[in-house]
């Protein structure tokens, strides 16, 4: 039986295999297991779904103008469900490899731990921006017909609108980094989605019953508020950080985190 | 070549290794061999860099694992338990390993029909069987065609018909020239395979020689007497100066052959029923030299 091509008398040190090597093998990775395809197309469904129902179901009252809510908060509705997409998926691609031993496959092929995490990072947050700005204006396309056929349409170059769209992909894609920084600092799926999304939906509108301004700032910056505010041309949160600052705000918590979980990940033994 | 030197890992309070110096050479295949919990697999992940050593070092072909550029091309490691992901298929799995060191595509192709997987190359590992994950965990150490492989209990679940497999891949590696490193517990496996052992207990090497060597050294051996003349034959041979034991109705004689031990008791006209030369197994030998240094010992029954 002949193994190889004859590769054991080399002994020259093996050609290094390019600088897109791991970011090529983690795009691999990240789209041969299932919950790649099914948590964006629950994203796009619950996103792009949730926005045209609610606009279709309250179109009629916008525009008698006896909801009370600004009609920009309606066309990006359907995200707040979606994130919970984004975070699954970002803390799946980290908390998988610690559920099945995958990761000592993938330090053993490459043991530089910063590329790793930077090439999963760069794969995760590429394509849920892509993802969640695709929802975001399907949604918006879904929604805004309805509200059209009452006059109360927006157009896509109405304030904030275009800057919503784009914005959804960019919370969605900080959300994921997010989800992911956790996840290796829990190395557990469950453990990482509970702390998320608990953040994201209990504890930051919790929050806001804090007495005085203690509650009016932790609220404006958990992470799920400051960031959210991008995705949408009008929040129904009037206490939110303006839209860029929130954003700003939050992509310093998601650096926060990730840079805690990176010089984890670079100490700890596989 | 595999170069350990006073390699040492604790866990807070526990020693797992204990300051072992071992080298693998190529062209063999060394055995690595030690009960449970010995620290065969925190060794082996030292030496691909997953584990960090609390001091000491271990190279691979002069440097350290993590510095190569391309470490699949270079040592291939079947890794204990799977490192696999059960939602992804055997093909795409050798697929992204091929792809972070630059391997050619090809050479998936060619390790699924090495190990035979061609026809379930598809499928999601999650389906695999123990047997056919392991041989995946092999293909995925040979893709880099590396002049180093390191497999970590590789016959853990396989059928006889795969560990003859395994023994045979081995053998023919280290033929080929390259250095093979295996790690077992299971002392009769690893006399049929390996040309050199390393043996561990409690992280410290035990044995560092040739199989041969250990055999000759370990495995001991005493002729069984059985007489209707018990007593007789019993005295006689003591006081040639055998070293005689008496065992419910046989005696166990050491210090000489069947042969010797047959006119002994020939000449002194006493009756044999029973002349046997006993060896004692290869397991026999690993588990009185690993005796004291096995963790988790079952209470005696």
């Amino acid at each position: 039986m002949t193994v190889g091509t004859h590769a054991w008398t080399r002994t020259e040190t093996p050609a290094a295999p390019g600088p897109t090597a791991t970011l090529r093998a983690e795009w691999v990775k990240f789209w041969t297991v299932r919950s790649t395809p099914w948590s964006l197309a629950a994203m796009f469904v619950l996103g792009a779904g949730l926005t045209t129902l609610v606009c279709a179901l309250s179109a009629e009252a916008l525009a008698r103008g006896d909801v009370g809510e600004p009609v920009g908060a309606f066309v990006t509705w359907g995200i707040v469900f979606a994130q919970v997409c984004a975070v699954v998926l970002g803390a799946l691609v980290v908390t998988g490899e610690y559920g099945t031993g995958m990761i000592r496959a993938t330090l053993a092929a490459t043991p530089r731990r910063g590329a790793v995490l930077a090439a999963k990072a760069a794969v995760l947050a590429s394509t849920l921006s892509v993802a969640g700005t695709l929802t975001a204006l399907a949604g918006y396309l879904g929604g805004n017909w309805f509200l059209d056929r009452e006059g109360i349409g927006l157009a896509l170059t109405d304030d904030g609108v275009l800057r919503s769209m784009l914005g959804s992909g960019l919370y969605m894609a900080g959300l994921g980094l997010f989800a992911a920084g956790v996840g290796l600092l829990v190395r557990h799926t469950a453990a990482a989605l509970a702390i998320v999304l608990g953040l994201v939906f209990v504890v930051g509108n919790l929050v806001m019953v804090l007495p005085g301004a203690w509650g009016e700032w932790a609220t404006k910056l958990m992470p799920g508020n400051a960031g959210s505010a991008i995705a949408t041309p009008e929040s129904f949160n009037p206490l939110l950080l303006d839209p860029w600052v929130g954003f700003a705000v939050f992509v310093a918590e998601v650096v926060a985190v990730l840079a805690v979980g990176a010089v984890v990940f670079g100490r700890r033994d596989a | 070549m595999i170069t350990a030197h006073r390699l040492t890992k604790t866990y807070g309070e526990r020693t797992a290794v204990d300051g072992i110096s071992f080298t693998v050479e190529p062209g063999r295949v060394t055995g690595f061999l030690g009960p449970n919990g010995a620290g065969k697999s925190t060794t082996m992940r030292m030496v691909l860099g997953l584990d960090r050593p609390t001091s000491g070092s271990v190279t691979v072909n002069g440097r350290r694992y993590a510095d190569s550029p391309a470490p699949l091309r270079e040592v291939g490691a079947l890794l204990e338990a799977r490192a696999l992901h059960p939602g992804r298929s055997a093909r795409d799995h050798l697929r992204w390993l091929a792809v972070s060191n630059g391997i050619p595509r090809a050479r998936v192709d060619e390790v699924l029909e090495l190990v035979g997987l061609t026809a379930v190359a598809g499928q999601r590992v999650g389906r695999f069987s123990l047997g056919m994950g392991q041989r995946l965990g092999i293909a995925a150490a040979l893709l880099g065609d590396p002049p180093v492989v390191v497999l970590d209990e590789p016959v853990n679940g396989l059928d006889p018909e795969g560990i003859r497999w395994v023994r045979t891949l081995a053998r023919d590696l280290a033929a080929e020239g390259r250095t093979v490193f295996v790690s077992s517990h299971l002392m009769s496996e690893m006399a049929l395979t390996a040309d050199h052992l390393v043996v561990i207990g409690r992280g410290r090497v035990l044995a560092d020689c040739s199989t041969a060597e250990f055999v000759a050294d370990h495995a001991a051996s005493h002729v069984r007497v059985r007489s209707p003349q018990h007593d007789e034959v019993a005295t006689l041979l003591r006081r040639e100066g055998l070293d005689v034991a008496a065992h419910g109705g046989e005696l166990r004689v050491r210090g000489l052959d069947p042969a010797g031990v047959g006119e002994l008791v020939g000449r002194s006209g006493l009756l044999l029923h029973e002349l046997t030369l006993v060896r004692s197994s290869l397991e026999d030998a690993f588990m009185t030299l690993t005796a004291d240094s096995v963790e988790y010992a079952g209470a005696p029954r």
